[in-house]
């Protein structure tokens, strides 16, 4: 079976190289069945990549422990979900799933718009061939997923995968994530094309502005479920530490939104071509640059990137899109410029443009923490890292201004505000904000968090007079009720409410961030029927229990929680579990902390389990009380649900 | 309207971000250092004043030393090759911290100790290249 995959990863390899002949030639000759044999070509390329990728999977469920990948990642014990996800569980195998993804969407593509956008097809296809070719060049003669295991033995039993990655979300957060990066991928391909074939026709960028949303919508998932599962499982109480790998995914999100934005202007205005095709190019290249930080090893030194395989096959791949994508973009300005100007700064438009440049600046600040460190080991030879406390000095201006934004822009008119309209517009909002300032100075906070709350209030405002007005028209008009009117105005325009929905959890999550300035936390220990106090509630210790379990060893604390009061809160019931417990050889035996939250509206409470002492039965805490928390993950929600509105297909009538 | 006025406001906040994300790395807030330097044990003997700096290396077999009257103290040996340095920590440990895990600590010197603020260990999912080594350790073993 494994001989199928390789085989097939090997014909696939060949097949894209003709492919991309073949369409060549029908750019020469003109002879349509060339491009339609091209397009055949390009279905059997992206299908073997399918086939290699089921016949891993495959491998993995079955247990086939002579491939060094299966071996490696999974074993008999590794229940049928973790065997399915360790797909991506691995350096191999992740390059594969790409692959496989971008297979799946070149498939859609190339099969959707078989008889649109003519001229541009030939390129999409090439360019789209070019990126796989790059991903089947890595998996066949770099990093092949399907190697024996190096071994002069039978191997019994695998590794297994790490315990902390058999978590649900773990098996579903990375394929989000990947369908994000890798659907950047289509944008550029159509973007690329329409600039070798000098097309500059509106109609394509309805194609991108879709596919763009796809994608940003998946991106917005991966990264939120990311910092869900960093909050549930890995047990420091946070959800986001711009880690290398976070700030991966969080530079294409910024320009992929800065993309959404500004690619408006261009469907509705006809402006900032240059500057859109300049987006996409980014987007992309910065999800390759995702792949290429997560997966080369460069961030933990530069002296293992040196010496993996795939870290410089990857740079030249990231220079080789930069200097052909710029060069093509140069060659044609003269055709991109755009005669028209923004008039004025109360626009709609420069509203967009400020956004666009924000969220620009903001992935630069991104871009340069991330990559400081290497460069400091590079050009210094002292490696200086960038904490979290860099990354949130500098985004928290930066992001209260994006808020602001949030609520301005969509006050604003095309072409230049009134005055009359400035006024009718903003009172309403302006007048929430300066009351929330008001409210929160005098209950006492302080900085940052006065800002965001009443820049929280303002955004919040702005939106619901925004839909208020919209729903109070058509009641008059119509005669609508309420909810008649909601749904019918959303349905008109669904890319405009949608976006406001997005907004809406922008603001939700923001108030979530700011919660963080009043988190509080203690470390103790303590013995049963003691208690301990911390940010006005008690914790009492009322029993420690042991388990026996299939694959572990179990201690699980009963927390009692009462309020100041002496009100009854909830029961904490943190675990501490060793796996591989039997294992006679300690270092192989593998603690894992259970976590055991109390999430509402307001607070979290969040308690780890460190361990207990035998000898005088005392257990060891670490308690978190972590304010606004859950309106993360609301905001989190309504991320997905604007988008999906946005997305939502208009009836049939319109095609 | 110009379009001069525009780049006016764009090169302003950009410059205004570059002067803020400097300020930052050069600002030290509280006993939060925006950038710290990651030195070898070597380098950290070879220098006298030294402030926060991280560290990175193995801990090394059998060095855990936890004080049984209260589990949040741990003291180990962490070791880069030969050079070797006794740590000290305060606070809840990793779950994959154990003998041989590869861990970055933050914190400074005192005295012949090393007084670690933060203790990380590598994370599995997240650093292929370790996990790798590990691993292929274990599939010879079998």
């Amino acid at each position: 079976m494994p001989i199928v995959g390789s085989v097939s990863l090997s014909l696939a390899f060949g097949f894209s190289i003709l492919t991309l002949i073949v369409i060549s030639l029908y750019l020469r000759t003109n002879d349509t069945r060339l491009m339609e044999t091209g397009r055949r070509m390009s279905l059997i390329v992206s299908g073997l990549s399918l086939v290699a990728t089921f016949v891993l999977l495959f491998e993995l469920v079955t247990s086939n422990f002579d491939i060094d990948y299966v071996a490696h990642y999974t074993s008999f014990e590794t229940p049928l979900l973790y065997k399915l996800s360790a797909l991506w569980a691995g350096q191999a195998g992740s390059l594969l799933f790409w692959l496989a993804i971008l297979s799946f969407y070149t498939i859609i593509v190339v099969l959707r718009y078989r008889f649109q956008h003519h001229s541009l097809m030939p390129w999409v296809i090439i360019i789209l061939t070019t990126i796989q070719v790059f991903f089947l060049l890595l998996t066949v003669f770099v990093a092949n997923p399907f190697g024996p295991t190096k071994a002069d033995f039978v191997v019994q039993n695998g590794m297994g995968l790490n315990p902390l990655l058999q978590n649900v979300t773990m098996a579903i957060h990375p394929p989000t994530l990947y369908l994000g990066y890798v659907g950047f991928a289509i944008p550029f391909a159509f973007a690329l094309a329409s600039l070798i074939t000098r097309d500059v026709n509106p109609m394509w960028i309805r194609s991108i502005r879709k596919w763009t949303l796809i994608t940003w919508g998946w991106l917005t998932i991966g990264i939120i479920l990311g910092g869900w599962w960093a909050y549930q499982e890995l047990g420091w109480g946070g959800y986001w530490a711009w880690d290398p790998v976070e700030n991966a995914s969080f530079m294409p999100w910024l320009t992929g939104t800065a993309l959404l934005h500004s690619i408006i202007i261009q469907e509705k205005k006809n402006m900032l071509r240059v500057w859109n095709m300049t987006l996409v190019i980014i987007t992309f290249t910065l999800s390759i640059f995702g792949t290429f930080l997560t997966r080369s090893g460069v961030m933990s030194s530069v002296h293992s990137f040196a010496q993996s395989a795939i870290g410089p096959l990857f740079l030249y791949f990231i220079a080789l899109i930069l200097i052909v994508s710029f060069g093509l973009l140069f060659s044609r300005l003269s055709i991109l410029k755009s005669e028209k100007r923004i008039e004025s700064f109360t626009s709609r438009e420069s509203g967009f443009l400020f956004n666009n440049v924000i969220f620009i600046v903001m992935c630069f600040t991104v871009f340069w923490g991330t990559i400081f460190p290497v460069l400091s080991e590079a050009v210094r030879g002292t490696k200086i890292t960038v904490g979290a406390p860099f990354f949130n000095q500098v985004n928290i201006p930066i992001g209260l201004v994006l808020l602001f934004l949030t609520g301005v822009g969509p006050l604003l008119a095309w072409r230049k505000t009134s005055k009359t309209g400035f006024i009718r517009n903003f009172s309403i909002p302006l007048l929430a904000m300066v009351i929330a300032l008001i409210v929160f100075m005098v209950i006492g906070y302080r900085g940052y968090t006065i800002v965001s709350f009443s820049l929280a209030a303002f955004v919040l405002s702005a939106i619901t007079v925004e839909f208020a007005r919209g729903i109070s028209v058509r009641i008059r008009k119509q005669k609508e009720n309420v909810f008649q009117a909601l749904m019918a105005m959303v349905a008109r325009n669904k890319g405009r409410y949608g976006g406001y929905v997005v907004h809406l959890g922008i603001v939700f999550m923001f108030i979530g961030f700011t919660g963080h300035a009043f988190d509080q936390e203690k470390e103790f220990g303590i013995k049963v029927g003691e208690s301990e106090h911390i940010a006005g509630y008690d914790f009492e210790l009322m029993s420690v229990q042991e388990e026996e379990r299939p694959n572990h060893y179990a201690w699980i604390a009963d927390i009692r929680v009462t309020d100041l009061e002496g009100e009854f809160v909830t029961r904490l019931v943190p675990e501490k579990r060793i796996y591989f417990y039997r294992d006679p050889n300690p270092n192989r035996q593998q603690p894992h902390s259970e976590l055991s939250i109390y999430e509402t509206v307001m607070k979290d409470i969040y308690s780890i389990f460190n361990g207990i002492e035998s000898e005088n039965q005392t257990a060891y805490f670490k308690i978190m009380v972590n304010p606004l928390v859950w309106w993360v993950w609301f905001g989190g929600y309504f991320m997905v649900f604007g988008t999906i509105i946005a997305l939502w297909p208009n009836r049939k009538k319109v095609a | 309207m110009g379009k001069n006025k525009f780049l006016v406001v764009i090169i302003g906040f950009i410059t205004v971000t570059a002067f803020w994300m400097y300020w930052v790395s050069t600002n030290p807030s509280g006993t939060e250092s925006a950038l710290i330097r990651f030195l070898s044990i070597d380098e950290l003997r070879a220098e006298t004043n030294h402030g926060r700096v991280k560290l990175g290396g193995n801990v090394a077999d059998e060095s855990i030393q936890i004080n049984q009257n209260d589990l949040l103290e741990a003291t180990f040996i962490l070791s880069q090759g030969e050079a070797t340095l006794p740590v000290r920590y305060y606070g809840t440990r990793p779950d994959l911290f154990k003998d041989g895990a590869e861990v970055i600590v933050e914190g400074a010197m005192e005295g012949e100790v090393f007084q670690a603020e933060v203790l990380q260990t590598k994370c599995a999912s997240r650093y292929e290249g370790d996990l790798r080594d590990v691993q292929t350790e274990n599939i010879e073993e079998m």
